[in-house]
C-alpha cells in the first residue's frame, strides 16, 4: 500500500491553533495549562496529554520592523524506520502499511527507553497511567476512510494528506515557487531525513530556524545495543552456566581417579 | 555424591568473614537474584512471558525490579557504613595482585575441571577471587548508578540517559556470568567448596585457610596463639 502521509505547509498557516484543539478533541485528551512563558507558545513540547503543539519561533530582522514568527506544528514524525520501535523491549510499536508508527499502550510498561531514543524526543511518559503516549497519525479515522483530525480541521489549507510521492510532488513545485517569491532558503522536510519521514514539511527558511535538528540522527549507542550488545554479548550469561554444569561433572569424575583428594571434598 | 563439603565443628576454624560481610553478601544474593529475573523479562525483548508472568506480568516485574534493586542499594549502603574499614582491607588485599596470582588464575582452568594442580600460596583473595572482585561490584555500581538515571531520566542529562541502556546491559551480562561462576566454584566446585562455610558461618576450616590462603592464614593467624579463641 502507498504511504499515505501528512503535509504541513508553513506558508500557510497562521498558527490558530486549530490543530491542537482537533487533536485534543479526536483523542480526548485533557488541557495541560502550561505558566505564561512571556511568548506565544501555549506549550514548550508534547506531553503525555499533548500530542501536537505550536511552536512560535520569534526573530527581528530589522529592528525596525516588529517582531516576527516562525510558526510549526511539531508532533511525532512517523520515521519511515523508526528508532522507538527498534528499542521498545515490550514491541509496543508497530508501523502500519501506510506508513503510521502506532504505539500500543496495552503493550506499555513506560520504561520510556523510545523516549530517548527519539531523535525528536518525541514519545512522552503519562505519569498517571504509567505508559508512554503520541500522535498516532489518527490510525483510526485514516483507516475508516478519513482524514487526520488536525488535517479535517485546518482553515487554511496549510495541512494536506494524501499519498506520500503527490504530495511530495506537491511540495516541490510549492518550495520553488517559494523560491521565487521572497523566501530564498525554502526547503523540504521530511523527504530524506532519517531516512524519509512520514510527515513531510515544507519550510520557508532552513530548519534550525524552525528547531528541527538540520540532519537528525539517531543516537549511535542504539545500534550497539539492539545489533551487537543483546542478541550475542548475553550468551556469555548460558556459557558461564553450561560451564559450571561441565566442571560439576568432570570434578566429580576426577575424584575418583584421584582419592586422596576426595576427603570432604577437601584437596 | 556430596553436593558441598561437610561443616565440620570439630576441627579449628578460623574467621573469614565477619556478619556485616556476610549479611551484604546474602543480601545481594537475594536482591540480585531477583533484578536479575525481573530485569531479563526486557533484555530477552519479551521472548520469555512466563518469566513475567511468575512476577505477575510485565508491570509486575518492573515493581519487583525495582523494590530489590533499592533494597540492593540499601545493603550496599549499610556495607559501606558500618564496614568501611573491611571494604579499605578489601581493596588492600585486591591492590596486592601479583605474579602468584597470575600463576594462579593461569592454571586454574585445569583446577576448575579438577585435575590436581600445585597452586601458589595466595592472599586472602586468591587470583580469581580478586578478578571477581573488582569486575562484579564495579559492574553492581554501574548497575546501580545507570539504573536509577533511567528510573529518573527527566534530572539527568539526555546523553547520559541514552547510554545508561546500553551500560546497564553490559554491566548486568559480565556481573551475571561472574555471579554464576562465583556462586557454582563458592558452593559445588569440590575444592573451594569449604569457602561457602566461610560466607555462611563465618569461619573455615583452619587446614583449609593453611591450604588455600597461605599468606592470609599466617599474616592473620599464625602469630596468634589463640587462634582458636579468635574464630568466634
Amino acid at each position: 500500500m502507498a504511504l499515505k502521509t501528512n503535509l504541513y505547509d508553513v506558508s500557510k498557516c497562521t498558527a490558530c491553533r486549530g490543530c491542537i484543539i482537533a487533536c485534543k478533541d479526536w483523542n480526548q485528551l485533557p488541557a495541560v495549562i502550561e505558566p505564561f512563558k512571556g511568548n506565544y507558545c501555549t506549550h514548550e513540547d508534547t506531553n503525555g496529554d499533548t500530542f501536537t503543539i505550536m511552536r512560535f519561533m520569534e526573530y527581528e530582522e530589522d529592528p525596525a520592523d516588529d517582531v516576527k514568527w516562525h510558526f510549526l506544528k511539531y508532533q511525532c514524525m512517523h520515521c519511515l524506520d523508526p528508532a522507538c520501535m527498534k528499542v521498545c523491549p515490550r514491541h509496543a510499536y508497530t508501523k502500519t502499511d501506510w506508513g503510521a508508527t502506532f504505539h500500543d499502550p496495552e503493550k506499555c510498561v513506560g520504561c520510556q527507553y523510545c523516549t530517548y531514543a527519539c531523535p525528536f524526543h518525541i514519545p512522552k511518559y503519562r505519569k498517571r497511567e504509567d505508559k508512554i503516549t503520541k500522535c498516532t497519525l489518527c490510525v483510526e479515522r485514516v483507516e475508516a476512510g478519513l482524514t487526520p483530525a488536525c488535517t479535517r480541521t485546518c482553515p487554511t489549507g496549510a495541512l494536506s494528506f494524501g499519498d506520500r510521492h503527490e504530495l511530495l510532488d506537491y511540495a516541490e513545485e510549492r518550495v520553488k515557487f517559494l523560491r521565487a517569491n521572497g523566501f530564498p532558503n525554502a526547503t523540504i522536510y521530511g523527504k530524506l531525513e532519517l531516512g524519509g519521514l512520514n510527515k513531510l514539511y515544507i519550510l520557508t527558511d532552513t530548519p534550525d530556524k524552525f528547531g528541527l535538528p538540520i540532519d537528525p540522527k539517531v543516537s549511535s549507542t542504539i545500534p550497539a545495543w539492539k545489533d551487537w550488545i543483546q542478541p550475542y554479548v548475553g550468551w556469555l550469561i548460558p556459557l558461564a552456566l553450561a560451564g559450571s554444569a561441565f566442571s560439576f561433572v568432570t570434578t566429580r569424575i576426577l575424584a575418583g581417579k584421584h582419592e586422596e583428594h576426595a576427603e570432604g571434598g577437601h584437596e | 555424591m556430596q553436593l558441598i563439603p561437610e561443616y565440620r565443628e570439630d576441627l579449628p576454624r578460623v574467621e573469614r568473614f565477619n556478619f556485616v560481610a556476610r549479611m551484604t553478601h546474602w543480601g545481594h544474593t537475594v536482591t540480585f537474584i531477583l533484578c536479575l529475573l525481573t530485569g531479563l523479562v526486557l533484555f530477552l525483548n519479551s521472548g520469555a512471558d512466563w518469566l513475567a508472568a511468575i512476577f505477575g506480568g510485565y508491570n509486575g516485574a518492573g515493581l519487583v525490579h525495582r523494590i530489590a534493586a533499592v533494597t540492593l542499594t540499601i545493603f550496599l549502603v549499610i556495607f559501606v557504613i558500618f564496614d568501611f574499614k573491611g571494604i579499605i582491607n578489601w581493596v588492600k588485599d585486591l591492590l596486592r595482585f601479583g605474579k602468584d596470582d597470575i600463576i594462579f588464575v593461569m592454571k586454574f582452568p585445569l583446577e576448575f575441571l579438577g585435575f590436581p594442580v600445585k597452586m601458589p600460596p595466595q592472599t586472602r583473595f586468591n587470583g580469581g577471587e580478586k578478578g571477581n572482585s573488582m569486575l562484579t561490584p564495579t559492574c553492581v555500581i554501574l548497575l546501580v548508578l545507570s539504573g536509577y538515571i533511567m528510573w529518573f531520566p527527566t534530572i539527568f542529562p539526555a546523553g547520559l540517559v541514552r547510554i545508561s541502556y546500553p551500560i546497564h546491559d553490559i554491566a548486568m551480562v559480565l556481573a551475571t556470568f561472574m555471579v554464576c561462576m562465583h556462586g557454582y566454584l563458592g558452593s559445588f566446585h569440590p575444592g573451594s567448596g569449604e569457602s561457602f562455610w566461610g560466607m555462611w558461618k563465618g569461619t573455615v576450616r583452619e587446614d583449609w585457610a593453611k591450604h588455600h590462603h597461605a599468606i592470609w592464614y599466617e599474616e592473620t593467624y599464625a602469630d596468634k596463639t589463640d587462634a582458636d579463641s579468635d574464630a568466634e
